[in-house]
């Protein structure tokens, strides 16, 4: 039963110019990125480790005050929200974290876990709590005899299922994963990996999932964002995003991803992008410095995020992508 | 967790040994509180440094008194002092240690240093002498003093935890869902420290004890009653004349009773540390 | 005929737990070449990372045991070494690259100290000389900076620096075997790229052999000629990479491999994966191991045993394989 109803037009999250900055770090978290959930779809949010995947799914709850930008939520600002309307919020909102072993609380049992949420956000009764998570746990493919139990009894894919059933407890409209399999063996991701798209489409959730790891990504994911350094360089649906990438940071990442080493990358490369600080930059475009399509005004000016949409694409969700290698395109301000 | 960590406890002989010495010691102070035993510590039944004899097992001291009954009278007010020290400023500590943990660097944090920082400063034995000046004699002095200065170090080993503790996974979860911070301490973070607090609550027990002992020797210690720290000062002059009796009794059990608790605190350190579980 | 690098025979590990001896490692022979690279596949708890510990003679004496036919490094037995012999042949021989470089250098010490460290532990020789081998093992694992590496501590190089960092600590001495215990997975693409790089180089210029452990098949194919597939213990499969990639013999390695998610151009079909969970070490069904979750099991798979077969160097431990 889908109980997300969404109004037309309107995405369920939409992140504007969102900026962030953390104490005493030169280097910019986040760098004004512009982002759109739609109600009912995945969307991968891909980079390297460090990219600012994470600090946004911290603000999206926020966990982390960002300096400036917004972050709407069904349509309303979430950094004007009072502490009883973030509640509200945050109670369809639930965050699935990378390492279960340490994202449950030890010293509680799986009962206590999964009843923590109901009683905080005060949802029904006892009656009905003790009813919703017997059924959450059978959703997730576990027994009744887990809630007695503590999470460093079960194996990291059922401790996984478990930290997704707390998750889903409150029937949130939006669940964000990060680097929820990264974890995992491979066959236990292909498990939880099958449960997330499961839950999909039993309850029709949105989900942000963020992963570094692409063939995940293309497994789950209906649209790609992908960050570099704070920035979000592009944005597309799935299948023209593997098929033909705009950006050539994603060229390069999904060339890596393939084992195979871009033309221009060497280690010198590699090591100097590793050390390289915010202060050393010189160039306008974030990537300019690796970018094996490099042109002599990505230098001096940053690129302006520019509207790909393809003519024959026909859903209408984004595709845009910041590089000067589509100045040519319209200029269509989302 | 428990039903492996008393597996682990069994096996050590050393652990074992501690725990049963404990366990008998704190079975003799339970008959005393019942009155089951040393009852007759303060009466005086013989002639004075008689020697060991079937009336007398430990024989008696300068006024006539049993030393066995003082010795087991002593049993109880080691556990009474090590217990009631023991038990509060573990709690104390823990509570201004998580804390002062919490909200690491921001004013409660500040706050609860600075007065620890005050309160180690202080020489203790002066402390305790000015606390007893202060109430009047009052035969809880001893144990307030204690108390006040003990749950610093607690206190600092807590908030250590805490610090490292509200950085894991689960914690930023219980955020995420909004949880205050206070229920979050006390639910999700303090709970992860029993295992420190438990090793931590033996090595306060053993310092208490001995506390008391020196205090006893400077004529701050135990009003009502007796003690075998009382009863050790007693005998600094006793054994110059020859008389051995209160020394040996009072110094074997104070050495038997410190010795199970450290050979305990050692074995449930090793017993509950779970990083041990090799595979 | 010049003896392989490394070959292990009939190595087994047992834990001794609360409930019974549970062998962790069954069984397990294998060979590796000079210049060869061989993967160690499986999931977590297969024993991967205890058969390397075993062959370098790592697990504690009490609660472990040991039991081998031969560890074999170029010819030498190594497996009935006390600690003291031991120690001679772990670094130079022999060495080994963690999975976590943070928590496995010293984080008091340089970069320069620590290379230096295990290189006079094996070798004398001047200061000069011990600096120079030490920026040239630096410069060998690509860093172009090799001085600024060497001064640097280790929570001052990023991840993959420190794994290169590790590569060049291991590399040192010019050890016939390296094994690499998941070098990889804490890694992006990239860094991940030039590890493999790395780890090739090794192979060709040094003629190092190197026995390449994960859990991801995908990296084992990058990284190297042949694998094994490893699991409760037991070796599965063993072939060389390729092959395993077209036509997997055993159903374990079939189902591992389908579980692995691929980039496409067009959308892929739901994944796959194996039902059922790992058995716990304690609990291991009688018979082939993988029995309980295989969907070709039949009786004389759940009484005995199968053996590996090798024929051509492929072998799978099957009654029906595929």
């Amino acid at each position: 039963m889908n109980t997300h109803v969404q109004s037309a037009g309107v995405p369920l999250l939409e992140i504007r110019d969102l900026s962030l900055r953390f104490h005493r770090q030169e280097q910019v978290a986040v760098d004004r990125v512009s982002l759109s959930i739609t109600a009912g779809r995945t969307m991968g949010l891909v980079g390297a480790s460090g990219a600012g995947k994470s600090t946004i799914a911290r603000a999206i709850l926020r966990l982390v005050t960002p300096d400036s930008g917004e972050i709407l939520f069904k349509g309303k600002n979430i950094g004007l929200m009072n502490s009883q309307e973030m509640k509200t919020t945050r109670q369809r909102i639930q965050l699935v974290f990378q390492d279960p072993s340490v994202s449950l609380s030890p010293r509680r049992s799986v009962e206590q876990t999964l009843m923590e949420p109901l009683q905080h956000f005060a949802i029904g009764d006892m009656n009905h709590r003790n009813e919703k998570i017997r059924e959450i746990l059978h959703t997730v493919g576990l027994d009744e005899s887990a809630l007695r139990r503590y999470p460093h009894q079960f194996s990291s894919g059922q401790q996984q299922r478990i930290a997704i059933a707390r998750a889903l407890v409150t029937d949130p409209d939006l669940l964000i994963a990060d680097e929820a399999v990264a974890s995992l063996d491979v066959s236990i991701q292909a498990q939880i990996l099958q449960l997330i798209q499961k839950l999909q489409m039993d309850f029709g959730i949105s989900i942000l999932f963020i992963s570094h790891d692409l063939a995940v990504i293309r497994q789950i994911a209906d649209d790609i964002a992908v960050m570099y350094r704070g920035q979000l360089l592009e944005q597309s649906p799935a299948d023209p995003f593997f098929s033909h990438p705009a950006h050539p940071y994603s060229k390069t990442l999904l060339s890596f991803a393939a084992g195979k080493t871009p033309s221009n990358w060497t280690s010198d490369k590699w090591y100097l992008e590793r050390s390289r600080r915010s202060a050393d930059s010189t160039s306008a475009c974030v990537f300019a410095g690796f970018c094996p399509d490099k042109m002599a005004v990505c230098e001096q000016i940053e690129p302006a995020v520019r509207d790909i949409q393809h003519k024959n694409q026909r859903a209408l969700e984004p595709h845009c992508v910041k590089c000067h290698l589509y100045d040519a395109e319209q200029t269509n301000d989302q | 967790m428990t039903a492996n960590t008393w597996q682990r406890l069994k096996s050590d002989r050393y652990g074992m040994s501690g725990l049963i010495l404990v366990a008998g010691f704190a079975v003799v102070a339970l008959c005393v509180w019942s009155g089951l035993l040393g009852q007759g510590w303060s009466e005086v039944s013989g002639n004075r440094y008689e020697s060991a004899s079937a009336s007398h097992w430990f024989g008696t001291n300068l006024l006539g008194q049993d030393i066995l009954q003082r010795t087991l009278f002593g049993t109880a007010t080691a556990f009474e002092v090590g217990l009631l020290v023991t038990l509060c400023s573990t709690l104390l500590g823990t509570v201004l240690g998580g804390l002062a943990g919490w909200y690491s660097h921001r004013w409660p944090d500040e706050i609860i240093l600075w007065v620890k920082g005050v309160l180690d400063s202080i020489p203790f034995y002066l402390f305790a002498a000015a606390i007893a000046f202060a109430l009047q004699g009052n035969p809880w002095a001893m144990h307030l003093a204690m108390i006040i200065t003990f749950w610093t170090t607690t206190a600092r080993i807590i908030r250590g935890e805490v610090m490292r503790i509200k950085q894991l996974e689960f914690i930023e979860a219980a955020r995420a869902i909004g949880l205050p911070g206070v229920k979050t301490v006390f639910r999700h973070v303090l709970p992860n420290t029993f295992h420190i607090l438990l090793v931590q609550g033996t090595i306060v027990f053993v310092a208490a004890v001995n506390t008391e002992v020196i205090l006893s020797f400077l004529g701050l210690g135990i009003k009502n009653g007796v003690s075998w720290g009382l009863m050790l000062a007693e005998s600094s002059q006793e054994v110059l004349a020859g008389h051995f009796g209160n020394f040996i009794a009072a110094g074997t059990s104070l050495f038997l009773l410190l010795m199970g608790f450290n050979l305990l605190a050692d074995a449930l350190q090793d017993a509950l540390d779970t990083r041990r579980e090799f595979m | 005929m010049t003896p392989p690098a490394l070959k292990i025979k009939e190595l087994s590990v047992w834990l001794g737990t609360g409930h019974g001896r549970a062998p962790v490692v069954d069984n397990i022979s294998f060979s590796i070449k000079a210049g060869d690279a061989t993967g160690l596949v499986g999931e977590s708890g297969c024993g991967k990372t205890m058969t390397a510990m075993a062959i370098l003679g790592l697990l504690p004496a009490s609660g472990v045991s040991v039991r081998s036919a031969g560890i074999e490094v170029n010819g030498k037995d190594i497996s009935g070494l006390d600690s003291l012999q031991r120690r001679k042949v772990l670094g130079r021989d022999i060495a080994m690259i963690f999975q976590q470089p943070a928590t496995a250098l010293d984080p008091v010490f340089t970069m320069g100290q620590q290379i230096s460290a295990v290189y006079r532990r094996h070798a004398s020789g001047s200061k000069q000389h011990i600096r120079q081998t030490m920026l040239g093992a630096l410069e060998s694992v690509g860093f172009s900076q090799a001085e600024d590496i060497a001064a640097a501590y280790p929570h001052q190089l990023s991840g993959g620096m420190r794994q290169l960092a590790m590569i060049a600590m291991a590399t040192v001495c010019k050890p016939a075997v390296i094994i690499a215990d998941e070098p990889t997975t804490a890694l992006d693409s990239s860094t991940r790229t030039l590890i493999l790089q790395q780890l090739k180089r090794l192979q060709t210029v040094n003629k190092t052999a190197i026995l390449f452990i994960s859990h991801d098949l995908a990296v084992v194919s990058q990284a190297c000629q042949d694998v094994m597939v490893m699991y409760c213990g037991r070796l599965m499969e063993t072939t060389d990479c390729q092959s395993l990639f077209s036509h997997a013999r055993h159903p374990y390695s079939a189902g591992l491999l389908s579980c692995i998610p691929r980039i496409s151009e067009t959308r892929p079909a739901p994944i796959n994966s194996i039902p059922g969970q790992v058995p716990v070490a304690t609990e291991l069904p009688a018979g082939c191991h993988f029995a309980p979750r295989c969907t070709r099991a039949e009786a004389q798979c759940r009484n005995s045993v199968p053996k590996l077969d090798h024929e051509n160097g492929r072998g799978a431990a099957c009654f029906r394989p595929l």
